[in-house]
């Protein structure tokens, strides 16, 4: 044992020495350029890959090398490495962290890069461009986007002879038709009023025209009255024994009732369709009217390193990433609506037994998810408050003005 | 056979051994030497970074390492914090009821495992398993079993004719319902200890207790608890440091929507919180302060009151 | 006489009882793993939840490896738990001997420095790591993964428990012999404290094969990942494939089980407290 002990220690010598070899090079061997992508989702994968096949066919002499970071740990690992000043050249970035990330200088900005090279930015919804631009300058390519959708379970209107929901539903009519499905007995219920803000109660407040972040980004909108009735009309599901309680849905994902059969309709994104596809019951369509219809919208996009050490091949990259080409590789694997005008047909037929075409639609009519530079801490109020007002502790006027307050606090 | 990594440590030693003949400064010397490779990976990996994290606690941080210093500011919040003072009091909670039933239940099992029973093996291992079954898996076990209306144990609760509660979102019960899970999983963590602990008991002292008449309760009494004292003495304040840092159990098992959140979150759910989602990591730096400063004082306390109970040989 | 053989009898039937009723608490979580990772995705979410998956998908352990380069991230988490358990097992028993044994200035001191590392929350240590990672310029190596691993508080005051309840004779009489403390240390008390050793390798093993957070911090190269980053990255940010996460974390966990069933066997009962022979 003591001979093989210090045998060990020999190797674990040798080792350290030898793994201190393994170089991380960013740059040149044989005029190579060597740059990093990092990026999350693991579906994307394959997508991904046939993307820089594709770009070094164009460009030989750049080497990408891919940082699948899960998602769980992606913006912890990205702000420790943007403090140490090591991001990856490339990487997904999203809106929640965007004004963080550009306002702290450890990303790029591309509006100089784009001017350059006439690179136009108005083959992406203006609503995503928006998304990522901080006091003027552009710091992101979109790459997909995510709206909202109704989906809803035909069995369960089939066994109640209530005909589909369609684009000509409102909000008194969704909830009429809540009251129709919703089965005691069964353990069925209408409608799932989830509480979250994306393709939750920020689209209900901007279809009954309130607003979330002020135009000026000091104020929030959750106090007025629009936001006030919206989210009075989504907690009412619960209160009218329409929607599993706040409770109910805490300790069950919605998503998982819906998906066995237990909810009739919820609003819910695109990016649950390869899951709900594997049900042939369930199928989608466009959310109903309230004041006006109206969606949240998320994407998204590649950013830059603001310390990376080759730009010009990020740059490169970035662009070809924003493509038409890129976006209809993504199309055709189904896994993202791609962000590029025009390219979303591919998407559509990637899954021709879901009426996809609702969440295309919902672009047109789209609010982009506001971003500040604390975003991810006035989620968390909105969690930790409105919580209150959907589990009934307290009532939606008092919730929202402890919000409203808190949120503002994170707005200065 | 010498070792050879430590070939280069003992020369030196032994040279200034033979112009200083002291025994104690031979002793002192090897006991510097032979700490200084943990002490120095400590120092440079564990104990700067608590500077560090001191230094932060008088600063408010912005994004990416910028700082700039305020002094008492962050301490003087915590006062107001009723969060702050709601996480210590479910972590003195959760500290209260896990860290005694635990060691307890642990010492029972680790000593029946301990004896020739059949199946000995086996049953180590799956009273281990919990220790390396995946958190995924565990929480969602758990979730299944608590959910309050298709889980286990409400269904078994109905067949008696009892309506069971919502276990993890009712906000009276579902600490306790953590606690459970923290003292099933940390049950065959401290057994392994206690197992190891138990080797070092000579048999001889049995056989002489035996010999005596001694049975076996008066036996773990009067010779299996004193001797095993060091290692419970080590379980104790290990769980104690474990269960002042609770988070993971809590991040899994409660809901972030669930209004039950508040009455459950520990001071390092708040930490956390504060460090990576609200962005504070000023304020996030004392919190992590305050809890070193709580868990030193009560760990010198245990080592004072060690002297009481602990028997060493 | 008889009487007795009986009631030993019934007083094994009774500890064999309480220990299969334990047992059974701590395997459902297991059983549950391996039947999840049996189950088709729509049957790993149904509500109310399917116990028995209706058709065994043997397939998704297939695809576990077809979305994991598997045995290549198992031989880095390899090479990673090899070396921290062996240096750790002896950096650690080194500084707890002394702690343990030497009387020499400052040891309470030290003592108490070392402990501190365990009171502060983990998370706090990895920015100012990582830092020096970047200054050591180890970024995207295995040593930044191995190094820190190799000093750890926990098994030092671990071990000194264990030093320190050893009798003192043996010591003595080393000491008299002319056997220095390394000698005395290395020959007589080491071999005493195997099944301390033996503890502090289960954890050490453990710990290093499951960490997440740390390796995925210093490391982003897909050729140097661990085990656990691999199967973190099965999460989604949305959904999750469960039956495949399960494959793949059972796979994962199949070798720490082997290890743990050889290792315990190591525990070998010091005395039987009642009955046996």
């Amino acid at each position: 044992m003591k001979k093989n002990l210090s045998i060990l220690m020999i190797v674990i010598m040798g080792l350290l020495v030898l793994a201190g070899c393994s170089d991380t090079a960013g740059s040149s061997k044989d005029g190579k350029v060597e740059i990093s992508y990092g990026f999350w989702d693991k579906k994307q994968v394959p997508a991904i890959e046939e993307a820089i096949k594709k770009f070094n066919e164009k460009h030989p002499n750049i080497k990408v090398k891919t940082e699948l970071i899960p998602y769980g740990q992606y913006f912890q690992k990205l702000e420790t490495a943007a403090t140490g000043g090591a991001l990856p050249d490339v990487l997904w970035m999203n809106g929640a962290h965007v004004v963080q990330y550009a306002e702290g200088k450890v990303i790029e900005p591309l509006s100089e890069h784009a001017k350059k090279d006439n690179y136009s930015l108005e083959n992406y919804p203006k609503s995503l461009i928006d998304l990522y631009t901080v006091d003027g300058k552009v710091y992101g390519i979109p790459k997909d986007y995510d709206t909202t959708g109704l989906w809803y379970n035909k069995k369960i209107f089939d066994d109640a002879g209530v005909p589909y929901p369609d684009e000509n539903w409102d909000w008194a009519k969704l909830k009429e038709t809540a009251e129709k499905l919703t089965n005691k007995e069964k353990g069925i219920w209408g409608f799932a009023a989830v509480m979250g803000n994306q393709g939750g109660y920020y689209d209900f407040i901007w279809q009954n025209k309130g607003y979330i972040v002020s135009e000026d980004g000091k104020s929030v909108g959750f106090d007025k009255p629009e936001a006030v009735e919206a989210l009075k009309y989504n907690i009412s599901f619960i209160e009218e024994g329409l929607s599993p309680t706040q409770a109910q849905m805490a300790e069950t994902a919605a998503g998982d009732l819906f998906s066995s059969g237990k909810i009739a309709m919820m609003f819910d994104g695109p990016w649950m369709v390869p899951e709900y596809k594997k049900n042939k019951d369930l199928d989608v369509t466009v959310v109903p009217k309230g004041e006006q219809r109206a969606v949240s919208i998320h994407g998204l996009s590649n950013v830059i390193s603001a310390h990376s050490k080759q730009k010009e091949a990020a740059w490169e990259f970035v662009k070809f990433l924003g493509s038409k080409e890129v976006a209809e590789i993504y199309a055709k694997t189904g896994t993202v609506i791609p962000a590029y005008n025009g390219t979303q047909e591919a998407w559509l037929k990637s899954v021709p037994t879901l009426n996809l075409q609702a969440f295309i639609d919902g672009a047109e009519y789209a609010y982009p998810l506001p971003s500040a530079k604390n975003t991810g801490a006035i989620w968390q109020h909105e969690t930790d408050i409105l919580k209150k007002a959907w589990s009934g502790e307290e009532s939606v006027e008092e919730a929202v003005k402890e919000l409203s307050k808190k949120a503002e606090e994170e707005l200065k | 056979m010498k070792p050879l990594p430590l070939q280069v440590e003992t020369k030196s030693p032994f040279k200034v051994n033979s112009l200083i003949k002291t025994k104690k400064f031979s002793d002192y010397l090897w006991g510097y030497v032979m700490i200084a490779p943990t002490m120095f990976g400590l120092a440079i990996f564990y104990l700067w970074p608590i500077l560090q994290t001191i230094y932060f606690s008088f600063t408010e941080w912005g994004s990416f390492g910028t700082f700039q210093w305020i002094g008492l500011e962050n301490y003087k919040l915590m006062f107001n914090d009723s969060d702050l003072f709601q996480s210590i009091k479910n972590t003195t909670i959760y500290i209260i009821f896990t860290v005694p039933i635990g060691i307890f239940i642990s010492i029972i099992i680790a000593v029946l495992l301990n004896q020739n029973i059949k199946g000995k093996s086996i049953y180590r291992t799956l009273y281990f398993l919990p220790v390396i079954t995946m958190p995924a898996a565990i929480a969602m076990v758990w979730k299944w079993l608590y959910n309050g209306d298709y889980g286990l144990l409400n269904y078994v609760l109905s067949l008696i004719g009892i309506k069971g509660p919502n276990w993890v979102t009712n906000p009276d019960i579902a600490l306790f319902s953590v606690m459970v899970v923290a003292i099933w999983s940390g049950i065959g963590y401290n057994m392994v200890i206690f197992l190891s602990g138990l080797q070092g008991i000579p048999s001889t002292y049995y056989e002489a207790a035996r010999i005596d008449g001694a049975g076996p309760i008066r036996m773990f009494f009067k010779i299996t608890l004193p001797l095993l004292s060091p290692v419970i003495f080590f379980v104790s304040i290990m769980s104690m440091i474990g269960a002042f840092q609770v988070f993971d159990l809590i991040f899994m098992m409660i809901s972030k929507s669930s209004t039950a959140l508040e009455n459950t979150q520990s001071i390092v759910y708040l930490f956390y919180q504060h460090a990576f989602i609200l962005n504070n990591k000023g304020y996030a730096a004392a919190i992590a302060v305050l809890l070193l400063i709580v868990i030193l004082i009560i760990t010198a306390i245990q080592m004072i009151l060690q002297k009481k109970w602990v028997h060493y040989e | 006489m008889e009487k007795s053989v009986q009631s030993m009898k019934r007083k094994s039937l009774l500890i064999h009882f309480i220990l299969i009723l334990g047992s059974i608490a701590m395997i459902i979580p297991f059983i549950w793993m391996i039947l999840t990772s049996l189950k088709t995705y729509a049957e790993s979410v149904q509500v109310p939840p399917v116990i028995m998956p209706s058709d065994f998908q043997w397939s998704n352990y297939k695809e576990v490896f077809v979305l994991l380069p598997f045995f290549e991230f198992m031989f880095n988490t390899f090479i990673v738990t090899v070396l921290r358990t062996a240096g750790q097992l002896f950096l650690c028993s080194l500084a707890a001997y002394a702690f343990a044994r030497i009387h020499f200035p400052g040891r309470n001191v030290f003592f108490i420095i070392t402990l501190s590392v365990l009171m502060v929350p983990g998370q706090v240590f990895l920015l100012p790591q990582y830092m020096i990672m970047v200054k050591l310029g180890w970024l995207n190596t295995l040593q930044a993964i191995i190094v820190p691993g190799l000093f750890s508080a926990f098994g030092t005051f671990l071990l000194r428990q264990f030093f320190m309840g050893l009798p003192k004779e043996l010591e003595e009489a080393a000491r008299l012999d002319g056997c220095n403390h390394f000698q005395i240390f290395w020959k007589i008390m080491l071999p005493l404290a195997k099944p301390g050793l033996i503890a502090l390798g289960i954890f050490t093993t453990l710990w290093s094969w499951n960490e997440l957070m740390w390796p995925m911090i210093v490391n982003s190269s897909p050729e140097a990942m661990t085990l656990s980053v691999g199967l973190s990255s099965l999460q989604g940010q949305y959904a999750t494939n469960y039956p495949i996460l399960m494959a793949g974390s059972f796979l994962a966990v199949l070798p720490m089980l082997v290890i743990f069933f050889i290792l315990q066997k190591q525990f070998i009962e010091g005395i039987a407290i009642s009955g046996g022979k």
